[in-house]
C-alpha cells in the first residue's frame, strides 16, 4: 500500500457508513529501533492549512480556537481502528466522538436549525 | 425509461453554460457587430464542452468520485485549494452576473430597476436550494429553461440565409475592430467552456445515483445538451445579427439585448427575451450556486447533498446561504451585472488551465477509471481544450483592456 | 519522534556524503493487524508520476521522446532514512548504494 496515493486525503467513513471529512494527515512514530509505524489520522483546518504554509496552520488553529467547537488541537484517530482501505478509508468509529464532525454539528447547531426549514439532529 | 428523462441534467448544464447572462450578452454582441462571422467560436465551445461533460460524467458514473473528489485525492490538498481559490472566486462573480440577470428581465418585465430585486431574487434562490431537492432543481429548471427555444422560433421566422451563416462556422477575419472580434471570440469560448459546469455535472451524476450502466446515455446527454445549448446560443447570435446590425444597434445594454427579439416577434418578443434571460439566469444561479458548495464539500469531504435537509449537510448548506447572500450585495448598491459578466469571462478564461489539465491526468487513471479510461480521441480533445485555455489565458486580459 | 508524513511530501533528500538525491514523494507500507509499519520512502520524479497514477499518460510520451530519465525513482528503505530533522531528511548511505525501483 501506498501512504500519499491510497490514504492521504481519502474519505472516512465511520462504522454507520457516515463521512467524516477527509484523511489531512498522517502521524507516523520513529522509535529508536524497528521501522516507523502510521499512528493516527489527522482530520482538521489547521493540519490541511499547514501543507500549504506553517504560518497559515498557526493562523487556521489560533482562529479555531476562538470561535466555532474551539478545538486545542485536531481531530486524532488511532490507525488501529481502520477497518479497510479501499475507495475510502472505512473506521471503526462513530463519527461524532471522534471530534472529526465538530464543525458540522457546531454549525448545524449554531447556524442551520436557528433558520426556518433547516432541520434538526434527531438523532444522537 | 429512468434514463432519458437524465436528459434534464444536460439541459440544465447547457442552460447554465450557454445561455446565462454572458453567453446571451456575448452572441448578441458577436451577431450585432460581425453578423455570422463569430459562429465558429460558439462551435468550437460546444464540441469542447460535449467532450469535457462526457469525460465528467464518465468520471462519476465508474469511479463514483466527482472531478472535486478526484483531484483533492489525487493531487493532494495544496493543489486543490489553489484550483479552488482560482474557479470558486470566478464562478462566485459569475453568479452576481446571474442573479443580476434576474434582476434586469424583472426590470423588463415590471419597470422596478434591478438593484430592487437583488434581495428577492436572492432569497428566492436560496429558498430553492434550501427546501428542493436536486430532482426538482434540475427538471424545474430545465422545464423552464425550454421558453429559450423562442431565440430559435425567432430566428427561423427571420428567415436567414443559411449558406451565409454556415460559412460562419468557420473562422474568418473581419477587416475592422479585429482587437473587438477576438476578445468576444475569448468571451464566447470563456463564457462557454465555464469549469463549474463540469464540477455540476459530475456532482448531478452522483445525486442521481449512476452507475456503469448510464455510460451510453451519459454520451447521449452530453451530446444532445450541449448541443441544444449551443444552438440556442447561435440562434441569438443570428437574430441579433438580422435585428440589431442592419440598424447598426450595439449591445452595451440588456435593453438593447431585449430589441433583437422585437423585430421578430413584435408583439411577444421584448416579453419572451425577458423571460427567457428569467428563466435561463434563474437556472444558472442555482447550478452555479450548486457548484460552489459542492466544490467545498467534496474538497474538505462534508456531508453533501441537495436530497437531505440542511441540518444533515450543514457546512454544505452553510455555503450556499453565505455566497448568494453576498453575491446579492454588489447587486444592491447598483453595480452593473453586465460589466461583472464580461470581467468574469474573462477571468475564467484566465483561469481555465487550472481546471483543465487535472482533466488529463484523471481520464487516464486506471484506478478510476479501469478500461473506461479515455481513448486517443478524448485524449487529443483535453489536449486542444487546454491548448486553448493556455492562450485564453494569456490573451484575456489583454483583450479585456483592449477589446472590451 | 512523531512525524507529519503530510508534511514530508515533496522534502529534498540528500545522501551521507550530501549529494541530491531527489524529494520524497511517496511511502510503501504493509498493513497488518490493525497496525501499519513503513517499509520504504520512494523518491523521485517517477515516484510523483506513480501516486499520481500517471504512468497510461506518462509512458507514451516518454516513449515517444526516448527519454529514459523519467524511470528514475529510488527506494530508500526504512532503516537508511535519518529523520532527525524532519525539515532536512537525509540518507545514512551514499546515494550510489541505493536501489533503483521501478
Amino acid at each position: 500500500m501506498h501512504l500519499v496515493r491510497d490514504v492521504l486525503d481519502k474519505k472516512l467513513m465511520d462504522r454507520e457508513d457516515c463521512p467524516m471529512g477527509r484523511v489531512g494527515g498522517l502521524v507516523m512514530h520513529v522509535g529508536e529501533s524497528g521501522p516507523p509505524r502510521v499512528t493516527h489520522i489527522l482530520v482538521g483546518g489547521p493540519t490541511l492549512w499547514m501543507r500549504i504554509h506553517p504560518a497559515l496552520g498557526r493562523l487556521s488553529s489560533a482562529l479555531g480556537q476562538m470561535w466555532g467547537p474551539r478545538r486545542k488541537e485536531p481531530a486524532k484517530i488511532p490507525w488501529s481502528r481502520v477497518e479497510t482501505v479501499g475507495r475510502e478509508v472505512k473506521l471503526d468509529v462513530e463519527g461524532k466522538d471522534t471530534g472529526a464532525l465538530d464543525w458540522e454539528i457546531w454549525v448545524a447547531r449554531h447556524i442551520i436549525e436557528h433558520i426556518p426549514g433547516g432541520g434538526s439532529e434527531e438523532e444522537e | 425509461m429512468k434514463k432519458i428523462l437524465q436528459l434534464s441534467l444536460g439541459i440544465i448544464t447547457s442552460v447554465g453554460g450557454f445561455l446565462e447572462i454572458g453567453s446571451v450578452t456575448t452572441a448578441a454582441q458577436a451577431g450585432a457587430q460581425f453578423g455570422y462571422k463569430l459562429l465558429w467560436a460558439i462551435l468550437l465551445g460546444t464540441l469542447c464542452l460535449i467532450f469535457l461533460i462526457e469525460m465528467s460524467g464518465r468520471l462519476a458514473a465508474v469511479s463514483k468520485h466527482t472531478i472535486v473528489d478526484a483531484i483533492r485525492e489525487r493531487f493532494g490538498f495544496p493543489f486543490f485549494f489553489f484550483v479552488l481559490l482560482g474557479t470558486v472566486l470566478v464562478a462566485f462573480m459569475v453568479l452576481v452576473a446571474e442573479l443580476g440577470g434576474i434582476g434586469f428581465a424583472l426590470q423588463i418585465l415590471t419597470g422596478i430597476r434591478f438593484p430592487w430585486w437583488a434581495l428577492p431574487v436572492s432569497f428566492v434562490v436560496w429558498l430553492l436550494m434550501w427546501k428542493g431537492t436536486f430532482s426538482l432543481i434540475e427538471n424545474g429548471a430545465s422545464l423552464l429553461g425550454l421558453v429559450t427555444v423562442s431565440f430559435v422560433v425567432a430566428a427561423l421566422r427571420l428567415n436567414p440565409d443559411w449558406t451565409s451563416a454556415a460559412s460562419g462556422l468557420l473562422p474568418t477575419l473581419p477587416d475592422d475592430d479585429k482587437s473587438k472580434y477576438w476578445f468576444l471570440a475569448v468571451s464566447i469560448l470563456g463564457a462557454s467552456i465555464s469549469p463549474y459546469l463540469t464540477f455540476f455535472y459530475s456532482s448531478g451524476a452522483i445525486e442521481d445515483k449512476w452507475d456503469r450502466t448510464y455510460l451510453p446515455i451519459n454520451r447521449v446527454i452530453a451530446a444532445f445538451g450541449m448541443t441544444f445549448g449551443g444552438l440556442l446560443s447561435m440562434a441569438v447570435l443570428i437574430v441579433a445579427a438580422l435585428a440589431l446590425r442592419p440598424k447598426g444597434i450595439q449591445v452595451e445594454t440588456f435593453q438593447q439585448a431585449a430589441l433583437m427579439m422585437t423585430t421578430a416577434l413584435p408583439k411577444w418578443g421584448f416579453y419572451l427575451f425577458a423571460l427567457s434571460m428569467l428563466f435561463a439566469c434563474f437556472g444558472a444561479a442555482l447550478e452555479i450556486s450548486l457548484a460552489i458548495s459542492y466544490f467545498f464539500s467534496q474538497g474538505f469531504g462534508w456531508n453533501w447533498s441537495e436530497d437531505v435537509e440542511p441540518s444533515s449537510d450543514a457546512r454544505f448548506a452553510f455555503v450556499y446561504t453565505l455566497i448568494i447572500g453576498f453575491a446579492a450585495v454588489p447587486l444592491m448598491f447598483g453595480v452593473d451585472p453586465i460589466k461583472i459578466t464580461m470581467m468574469s469571462m474573462a477571468l475564467t478564461s484566465a483561469t481555465l488551465p487550472l481546471a483543465i489539465v487535472p482533466f488529463l491526468f484523471l481520464m487516464n487513471d486506471p484506478i478510476y477509471l479501469g478500461k473506461h479510461r479515455n481513448g486517443w480521441i478524448s485524449n487529443t480533445v483535453v489536449g486542444v481544450v487546454i491548448l486553448i485555455s493556455f492562450v485564453l489565458a494569456v490573451v484575456s486580459i489583454p483583450l479585456e483592456i483592449m477589446g472590451g | 519522534m512523531e512525524v507529519n508524513v503530510e508534511l514530508l511530501i515533496g522534502k529534498k533528500v540528500h545522501d551521507a556524503d550530501g549529494n541530491k538525491v531527489g524529494r520524497i514523494e511517496e511511502f510503501r507500507v504493509t498493513e497488518t493487524d490493525k497496525a501499519c509499519t513503513l517499509d520504504a520512502y520512494l523518491i523521485g520524479a517517477s515516484a510523483l508520476i506513480q501516486r499520481l497514477s500517471a504512468w497510461t499518460l506518462v509512458r507514451p510520451i516518454s516513449r515517444a521522446l526516448r527519454s529514459s530519465n523519467v524511470y528514475s525513482v529510488y527506494e530508500v528503505p526504512w532503516q537508511d532514512m535519518d529523520l532527525t530533522d524532519p525539515d532536512r531528511p537525509k540518507l545514512r548511505i551514499a546515494k550510489a548504494d541505493l536501489r533503483r525501483a521501478r
